[in-house]
C-alpha cells in the first residue's frame, strides 16, 4: 500500500509538472515572439534613417557594400539595403551577399531560417531588410524550457523522499495495529489498546475488540460447557459402575455375576470413551494455548504418581532429567491441563501398547523437550503418519479409542509445542518414541 | 475406622457406603456441607471423603476450613474434577488423596486402607525409614542408632510429612503446622525446616516435589 501510494503520487506530480512547464512554454513562445518581433520592427525604423543618408552621402557602387562592424561577435540581427529591383547595396558583415528571400514590401516576412522585417524609404526605392535568425529564436525558446524543466529532475527524487516520509508517517497507526491484529491467536485474545489511533482507524479497533469479546465469550461458554459436560457426565458413569460393583460382590459366583461383571466391562469401556470424547472438547475449545508460564516438573511429577499409583503400572514409569536442576523452576509457556492430558494419553498409549514387561522411560531435557519411549514391536511408518488421525489406531484389535494421540496432536499444535513420533526408538531396534518439544 | 462420607449423589454414595461397610469401616453419610458440619461436631472421624461439588458449597472451602482449625484428618477427594489444576488446588488445600470419578471401588478400598494403614503407622510405637529411626510418642529420633536432637518446629514438619509417608504433602499444609506455633512465618521457612531435617535425616529422606510439596520416602 506504502508503495501503491508513492508510486501514484509521484508520477501524478511529475505528470502535472510536466503539463505546467508546457503550458508556461507556449505562452513563454507567444511572449518571446512577440519581444523579439518588435525589436526587430524598431531595429529597421531606427535604422533606415541613418542608411538613406549613408547611400546619399557615397557614389553608387557596383558590388554591394560590406558594413565593417565595430566588434567580431556574432550579430543577433543582420539587414540588407536594396533597391526596388532587389539588388543589395548594402548588407551587415555577417549578411549574406544574395538577397534575402523575402518580398519588397513593408512588413513582416519568414524564410526557411530567419525572420524579416522590411522598411521602405524614398519612395518606394530603397528598401532595408533586417533579419533575425530563426536559430537564435529557437535557442531561447530551448533555455527557457530547459530552465523550467531542470528543477523536476531534481524534484522528483526530493518529492519521492518527502512523500515516502510523510506516507511512511501517516501509515505508522495502522501498522501498529496490524501488529497488535496479528498478535491476537487462541491464547491471547486480549482487547486491543492502540495509542494515537487516527479517527478514520478507530471505527476498525472498535469493531476488532467487539469480534474478539465476542470470540473470548464463545470460547468461554464451549470450556465450561466441556469442563460441566465432564461433571454431568461422569457422575451417573460413577454412579452406575460402583453400583455395579456392589452387585458384582453381593452376588453369589454364577451366571448373574458373570453378567454383571460384563455390564463393568463396557461401563469401564463407556468411561474411557467418555473421558477421551472430553478431553478432545476440550482440545477442540482450545485450552492450549496459554500466555502464563507453569513449572512442567510439577504437572509431570502429578502425572507420574497418578500411574505408579495404579496397581497394573506401579513402577514402571521411569523418569530421567537431563541437565535440569533439581531446584531451579522449570518454566514453560504452556497450560498445565493441557500439558496433563498430553502426558497422560502418551504415557497411557506406551502402557498400553509396549512390550508388558518393558520399562517406559520419561525424559526430560534442559532444553523444554520431552521424550517417551518404550519397548515393543515396530509401527511400520506409512501407519505413524495416520496416528495422530481421529480413531485411527495402528492394530484395530488393540485396546484404546484411536483418539489419544488426536488429542495430543491437537493440543501440541495450541501450545505451540512440536511432536515427532518415531518407530524404532532412537538407539534401539524396537518400540515407539514421542519426543514433545515445548516452546520456551 | 470411622469414616465421614460427604457426598449428594445417591448412587455413588449409597454404593461407596455399602462398599466401605464392606470392608468393616463405620461410615456416616452425609449429603451436603450443613450435614457434614453437624456430624464432625459430635464424632471424631479417622478419614474424611469428600466430593468437591455440593449443593451448599464446594468441597474445598470445606477442606480449608478443616485445615485453618488444625484438623489433621486425613482427607480423600473424590470427584469429577480430572485436570491438573483441580488436583493442585486439592493438594494445596490440605487434601491427602485425589480419586477422580468414575473410581473403581477397589481402588477406594486401597486408598482408605493405605491412609488406615498410616493412621495406625502413627499410632504405632516406632516407625523406621531407611536408617532412621522415630518414635513419635516418645519424641525420639535416631540415625544408624545414634540419637539426634529436633527443635519443636522441625518435629512439626516431621510430623505432617509422617502423616502421608511416600506420598505428597502440600507446602501450604507443612506452613499451616508451622503457623500452629503462632509466631509469625517468613516466606521461605518450609523451606529453611526441610533443609534442616535434611541435614540430620540424610538428603534422601525427603524428596522435593517441584512446585507442589514435599514427599518423605516410605518406610
Amino acid at each position: 500500500m506504502t508503495r501503491r501510494l508513492m508510486l501514484w503520487l509521484t508520477g501524478s506530480t511529475i505528470l502535472f509538472w510536466i503539463l505546467a512547464a508546457g503550458l508556461g512554454a507556449f505562452v513563454m513562445r507567444e511572449e518571446f515572439d512577440e519581444v523579439f518581433d518588435s525589436s526587430l520592427q524598431e531595429t529597421a525604423e531606427r535604422l533606415m534613417p541613418l542608411v538613406v543618408d549613408d547611400l546619399f552621402q557615397r557614389d553608387s557602387l557596383d558590388e554591394p557594400r560590406r558594413v565593417a562592424s565595430g566588434s567580431e561577435n556574432d550579430e543577433y540581427l543582420t539587414y540588407q539595403v536594396r533597391d526596388a529591383q532587389g539588388t543589395v547595396l548594402l548588407h551587415s558583415h555577417d549578411a549574406q551577399p544574395e538577397p534575402f528571400d523575402a518580398p519588397l514590401r513593408r512588413g513582416f516576412s519568414d524564410t526557411a531560417t530567419q525572420r524579416i522585417y522590411t522598411v521602405d524609404a524614398v519612395s518606394g526605392t530603397i528598401f532595408l531588410q533586417v533579419a533575425d535568425n530563426l536559430e537564435e529564436r529557437r535557442e531561447a525558446m530551448t533555455e527557457g524550457l530547459l530552465s523550467l524543466m531542470l528543477p523536476i529532475v531534481l524534484l522528483v527524487p526530493l518529492s519521492m523522499v518527502s512523500i515516502w516520509y510523510f506516507v511512511r508517517r501517516s501509515l505508522k497507526p495502522l501498522g501498529a495495529l496490524r501488529r497488535e491484529i496479528g498478535a491476537r491467536d487462541g491464547g491471547n485474545l486480549e482487547p486491543m489498546a492502540v495509542d494515537g489511533l487516527p479517527v478514520e482507524l478507530q471505527p476498525i479497533n472498535i469493531s476488532v475488540n467487539r469480534l474478539l469479546e465476542r470470540l473470548r465469550t464463545a470460547l468461554e461458554a464451549e470450556r465450561e460447557f466441556a469442563s460441566n459436560s465432564a461433571h454431568e457426565l461422569r457422575t451417573p458413569i460413577a454412579g452406575a459402575l460402583a453400583q455395579t460393583q456392589r452387585l458384582i460382590a453381593e452376588l453369589p459366583a454364577g451366571p448373574e455375576r458373570s453378567r454383571a461383571r460384563a455390564i463393568e466391562a463396557s461401563l469401564s469401556a463407556l468411561s474411557h470413551l467418555t473421558e477421551k470424547l472430553l478431553q478432545l472438547a476440550r482440545a477442540d475449545s482450545g485450552i492450549g494455548a496459554s500466555t502464563a508460564p507453569v513449572d512442567v516438573m510439577a504437572v509431570i511429577q502429578l502425572v507420574a504418581e497418578d500411574f505408579n499409583r495404579m496397581s497394573e503400572h506401579a513402577g514402571k514409569l521411569e523418569l530421567r532429567l537431563d541437565g535440569i536442576q533439581e531446584d531451579a523452576p522449570f518454566l514453560r509457556r504452556v497450560d498445565a491441563d493441557a500439558l496433563g492430558i498430553i502426558l497422560r494419553n502418551l504415557i497411557e498409549n506406551a502402557l498400553l501398547h509396549g512390550d508388558p514387561d518393558g520399562p517406559v522411560s520419561l525424559t526430560i531435557s534442559a532444553d523444554g523437550t520431552l521424550t517417551l519411549a518404550n519397548a515393543g514391536h515396530v509401527v511400520p511408518q506409512p501407519q505413524l503418519g495416520q496416528l495422530t488421525k481421529r480413531f485411527k489406531r495402528n492394530n484395530s484389535s488393540a485396546p484404546g479409542s484411536g483418539l489419544g494421540l488426536a488429542i495430543v496432536d491437537r493440543l501440541a499444535r495450541q501450545m505451540g509445542a512440536k511432536l515427532m513420533l518415531a518407530s524404532p526408538a532412537r538407539g534401539r531396534e524396537d518400540g515407539f518414541e514421542a519426543e514433545l518439544s515445548l516452546p520456551p | 475406622m470411622r469414616i465421614l462420607l460427604i457426598e449428594d449423589d445417591k448412587t455413588i454414595g449409597g454404593a461407596v457406603r455399602d462398599h466401605a461397610s464392606a470392608d468393616a469401616h463405620a461410615v456416616d453419610w452425609a449429603m451436603s456441607l450443613t450435614d457434614a458440619r453437624g456430624f464432625a461436631d459430635v464424632a471424631a472421624y479417622g478419614l474424611v471423603l469428600l466430593d468437591l461439588q455440593l449443593p451448599d458449597g464446594s468441597g474445598i472451602s470445606y477442606l480449608r476450613d478443616m485445615r485453618s482449625r488444625s484438623d489433621t484428618t486425613p482427607v480423600i477427594v473424590l470427584t469429577a474434577r480430572d485436570q491438573i489444576s483441580d488436583r493442585i488446588e486439592g493438594l494445596n488445600s490440605g487434601a491427602d488423596d485425589y480419586l477422580v470419578k468414575p473410581f473403581d471401588l477397589g481402588e477406594l478400598s486401597a486408598r482408605i486402607h493405605a491412609v488406615a494403614r498410616r493412621y495406625s503407622q502413627q499410632s504405632a510405637p516406632q516407625i523406621t525409614i531407611g536408617a532412621i529411626t522415630i518414635v513419635p510418642a516418645e519424641r525420639r529420633i535416631s540415625r544408624d542408632g545414634e540419637p539426634l536432637e529436633l527443635t519443636a518446629r522441625e518435629w512439626a514438619v516431621l510430623d505432617s510429612l509422617l502423616s502421608r509417608p511416600g506420598s505428597i504433602v502440600s507446602k501450604a499444609r507443612i506452613e499451616d503446622a508451622l503457623y500452629a506455633f503462632g509466631a509469625e512465618i517468613e516466606s521461605n521457612a518450609v523451606e529453611v525446616y526441610v533443609s534442616r531435617l535434611r541435614k540430620k535425616l540424610g538428603a534422601e529422606t525427603i524428596a522435593t516435589v517441584r512446585g507442589i510439596g514435599y514427599r518423605l520416602a516410605a518406610s
